[in-house]
C-alpha cells in the first residue's frame, strides 16, 4: 500500500524533532525550525500544537521525550521489493556492483513492463569503461575537482575539454545520460557515451569567461484547435515544460511554453508531429522556421 | 491535480464535475503541496488557477507530495514511535501484555496520560506485521512480536536517479525522506511526472502480474464521464517515454483479444484468481509486439494488419536523416535507397499510430503509402491544412527557391 502514514510528510517530521529531543530537551524556536524544514505548508500550522497540546504525547512540556533512541523504523516489504526491482535494472551496474535482498520477490520485472517508445541507441551501461566514466563522474561532482575530457564528435574527430562537472542529465527517451559542466569555453553539455577518455584534470583550472550553465530560455506561442483529440495529446506531451494554457474560443487553445534554445529544431520536429491542430503565431523566427521546412516539404512533392 | 497541471486553463466554474468546495479543497492541498510551482492568471471567466513546473530543473518529482500526506489519528502517531522505541532491536521479543505496559510506561510522564487498550496495540502490531516491518513469532500458545530486520540504505545516488527514473518511483522518495541530507547529482530532461499520481494502480497491477492474477479494473472514460468494469488479465505495463503516459496491456477475455487501458483512466483494481493462461496470453503478447507501434491491437480500418512505407530524401550534410530513421523506429525496417533516399516500411496493427512520428520528416518526405487509403487521405489533406495555416496554399516563386 502506496499510500500509508508510514510514508506521510507528518511521520518523517516528528521523526526528526524525536531525533533531536533524543539528544536534548527541545527549545520552541528548534521545534518549529525542523518542523519549517520538512513539513509542507499546511502541516506546519498542526505540528507543533499538536506536541505542545499532548494530542500526539511523544514531546513532553519541557521539550524533553520519553523516547530513548533516536527514532528508525525498518524498510517496509514494499520498499525492499522496490528496491529489488531497481536492482535487476541494468542502469544500476552504473552505481553498484552489489546484489540487494537475496530471496526478496522484486515489485516487477523487466517482462512486467518496458518503455515502448525511447530511441534504439541508449547508452552502454555494461560497457566497463562507461561506467568507470560515470563513477568518477559522479565523485567528482560531489568532491568538486575539474576532468580533463577527450570526446568523439558526430564527424569522428576528437575534442579536448576540461570542465567543472555540476551534474548528469539523463533523458529516457534518448536512453543517455550527459554531463553539464562549467567552466568549458567550448560547451556545457557532454554525452558520455561519446567520451573516450575522462581522468581528473591535475592542472590549475580556471574557468573560461562567458560560459554558461543555465539554459537559455526561448517561449513559443502556438494556437491550438481541439480536433482528435489534440488538446488532451499536445497538453500532456508539452506537460514537462513550463508552460500556459488558455481557452479563446470554443475549441481554440492559445498555449506558450518555455524552452531551451539548445533545443529548438527538437521542438520544431515536435511541434510538427501535430500537424494541422497546431499553429505556431509566435515569435516570428520560430514561425519561420516551420514555413522553411513546409515549403522544404513542398518542393518535395513535384 | 492533472487537471490543474496538465490542463491549466479552467477558471473554478469550469470544473463542473466537481462541486465549488471540492475545487476548494483541492486548490488549498495543491497550495499546502505544491505552492512554489502555483501560478494564477486572471481571465474575463475568472481567475486561473494552474500548475507549471519545467522537469528539467525540480530535480525532484514534486507531485509525490500527494503520496505523503495520508491521514492519521492522534493514537496512530503516538503508539507508531513509542511501539519502535519500545522494540528498537530486532533481538527484542515481546508478548502483546508486556507491549501495553511498557506503552502506559512511556506515556505515564505526561499530564493526562493517553490510554491505549491491548487489542488497539494488537491491531496496529499486527498493520506493521503486514508491511514487514514487525515480525510476530508464536511461541507455546503466546505471540511475540518484534522489530523486523533493519536494511542499509542504498547510496543516495541510487535513489536519487531511480525515484525518477524507475515505475513506481515514489517508493524510492519515500527512502529518500529516510536518508541523510546530500547534493543531487541528477537532472532529467523529457521527464514527464504525472505517472506518478498512478503509482497506487500501478503497484496494484504489479503485485497482480506477479501472482499471475486476474483482475477486475473499474476504468473511467473521460469523454462519456462513466465508469465500467472489465475483468481482464494483466500482462505489462508500457510506458511512453514521449508522452507520459502508461498503458495497461491486458487480456479481455469478453472480448478475446489483448487490448491497452490508459493507467490514469483506471480507478481501482480489485484482484480475482490465478489465471492459468497468464503465461500463454504473455507470449501472445510478446509475438505481437513487432507489429505494434504503440499500444494499438486494432486497426482502424478494420483489416487485420495496416502496411505504411514512406522515403524521405537528404542533403550531404544531412546523413543523420538515416541513424534517425533507424534509432526512432520501434518496429518495420528502414532500407537505404542511395546516399540521399531511405525508405521506412512496417506493417503494423493500426498505421495511425505512425502518423505523428511521420510528420517529424516534413521537409523531407518524397513518397508516402498506407494501405489505409482513409488514413492516406487525411495524411496528405493535413499536410495540405499545414500549408494553408502557414499561408503556403499557392505555389509562388519564393517556395521554389
Amino acid at each position: 500500500m502506496i499510500f500509508s502514514e508510514l510514508y506521510s510528510a507528518y511521520y518523517d517530521t516528528v521523526a526528526r524533532v524525536l531525533k533531536a529531543a533524543v539528544e536534548h530537551p527541545l527549545k520552541k524556536d528548534e521545534l518549529r525550525d525542523i518542523i519549517e524544514k520538512n513539513a509542507f505548508g499546511e502541516s506546519i500550522l498542526n505540528i507543533e500544537p499538536a506536541l505542545a497540546e499532548g494530542r500526539w504525547q511523544l514531546i513532553r512540556p519541557d521539550g524533553s521525550t520519553p523516547l530513548r533512541y533516536p527514532p528508525s523504523t525498518p524498510m517496509t516489504t514494499l520498499e525492499k521489493r522496490w528496491l529489488k526491482a531497481v536492482y535487476a535494472d541494468p542502469r544500476i551496474g552504473l552505481f553498484t556492483d552489489e546484489d540487494i535482498f537475496p530471496g526478496v520477490e522484486p515489485l516487477f520485472t523487466a517482462a512486467d513492463c518496458c518503455v515502448f517508445d525511447k530511441y534504439s541507441d541508449g547508452d552502454p551501461y555494461d560497457d566497463e569503461a562507461y561506467r568507470k566514466t560515470f563513477r568518477l563522474m559522479l565523485d567528482a561532482i560531489e568532491k568538486r575537482y575539474p576532468l580533463s575530457i577527450d570526446t568523439v564528435n558526430r564527424k569522428g574527430g576528437t575534442a579536448h575539454l576540461v570542465m567543472m562537472p555540476e551534474y548528469l542529465e539523463y533523458s529516457e527517451k534518448d536512453d543517455k545520460f550527459r554531463l553539464r559542466g562549467s567552466g568549458c569555453r567550448y560547451g556545457d553539455t557532454v554525452n558520455l557515451a561519446r567520451i573516450v577518455r575522462c581522468e581528473p584534470y591535475e592542472g590549475t583550472f580556471s574557468r573560461a569567461p562567458r560560459t554558461r550553465l543555465r539554459p537559455r530560455t526561448q517561449k513559443v506561442e502556438f494556437e491550438l484547435i481541439d480536433k482528435r483529440n489534440a488538446l488532451e495529446r499536445v497538453l500532456m506531451h508539452f506537460a514537462h515544460f513550463e508552460k500556459q494554457a488558455e481557452r479563446i474560443g470554443f475549441d481554440r487553445y492559445r498555449v506558450t511554453i518555455s524552452y531551451d534554445r539548445d533545443d529548438e529544431t527538437e521542438m520544431v520536429i515536435r511541434i510538427l508531429s501535430f500537424g494541422p491542430m497546431i499553429r505556431v503565431t509566435a515569435p516570428k523566427h520560430f514561425i519561420e522556421l516551420i514555413k522553411e521546412r513546409l515549403k522544404a516539404q513542398k518542393s518535395c512533392e513535384r | 491535480m492533472r487537471e490543474f497541471y496538465v490542463y491549466g486553463f479552467k477558471s473554478r466554474d469550469e470544473y463542473s464535475r466537481k462541486s465549488a468546495r471540492s475545487y476548494d479543497d483541492e486548490k488549498r492541498r495543491l497550495e499546502s503541496w505544491l505552492g512554489d510551482y502555483m501560478q494564477f492568471r486572471q481571465t474575463p471567466e475568472g481567475k486561473t488557477v494552474f500548475l507549471s513546473i519545467d522537469s528539467r530543473v525540480s530535480r525532484h518529482n514534486p507531485l509525490y507530495a500527494a503520496w505523503k500526506t495520508k491521514s492519521f489519528t492522534d493514537g496512530d502517531m503516538t503508539l507508531h514511535f513509542i511501539l519502535f522505541d519500545i522494540l528498537q532491536s530486532p533481538g527484542t521479543a515481546l508478548t502483546l501484555k508486556e507491549i501495553t505496559g511498557l506503552v502506559d510506561e512511556y506515556l505515564s510522564s505526561f499530564d493526562e496520560p493517553r490510554m491505549f487498550d491491548s487489542s488497539t496495540v494488537r491491531k496496529k502490531l499486527n498493520e506493521y506485521v503486514s508491511e514487514g516491518i514487525v515480525v510476530s513469532e508464536k511461541r507455546g500458545k503466546t505471540m511475540y512480536y518484534r522489530r523486523a530486520e533493519d536494511a542499509d540504505l542504498p547510496d543516495p545516488d541510487v535513489l536519487d536517479f531511480f525515484s525518477e527514473a524507475a515505475p513506481c518511483g515514489v517508493i524510492g522518495s519515500f527512502l529518500l525522506d529516510k536518508a541523510d541530507s546530500h547534493r543531487d547529482h541528477f537532472a532529467f530532461k523529457h521527464h514527464y511526472i504525472t505517472g506518478a499520481m498512478d503509482s497506487e494502480i500501478v503497484c496494484q497491477l504489479f503485485a497482480a502480474m506477479s501472482e499471475k492474477r486476474s483482475i477486475t479494473i473499474e476504468s473511467i472514460n473521460r469523454h462519456k464521464d462513466r465508469l465500467s468494469e472489465n475483468r481482464v488479465v494483466p500482462l505489462r505495463l508500457m510506458i511512453s517515454a514521449q508522452s507520459g503516459r502508461q498503458y495497461l496491456m491486458a487480456y479481455v477475455p469478453r472480448l478475446n483479444r489483448i487490448i491497452s487501458f490508459r493507467t490514469d483512466n483506471i480507478a481501482s483494481v480489485r484482484p480475482g484468481e490465478v489465471s492459468e493462461r497468464f503465461d500463454e496470453l504473455r507470449e501472445k503478447l510478446d509475438g505481437m509486439i513487432p507489429n505494434m507501434w504503440g499500444v494499438s491491437t486494432q486497426s482502424r480500418s478494420g483489416g487485420r494488419m495496416e502496411h505504411v512505407e514512406f522515403t524521405v530524401r537528404y542533403s550531404e550534410s544531412e546523413a543523420h536523416i538515416h541513424q534517425r530513421l533507424e534509432r526512432e523506429k520501434r518496429c518495420g525496417t528502414v532500407e537505404r535507397i542511395d546516399d540521399h533516399t531511405s525508405r521506412f516500411s512496417a506493417d503494423v496493427f493500426d498505421s495511425s499510430e505512425l502518423v505523428p512520428w511521420i510528420r517529424t520528416f516534413i521537409c523531407r518526405i518524397i513518397d508516402f503509402s498506407f494501405s489505409n487509403k482513409a488514413l492516406e487521405a487525411q495524411f496528405r489533406e493535413d499536410i495540405e491544412e499545414m500549408y494553408r495555416l502557414y499561408g503556403l496554399g499557392e505555389v509562388t516563386e519564393d517556395d521554389l527557391q
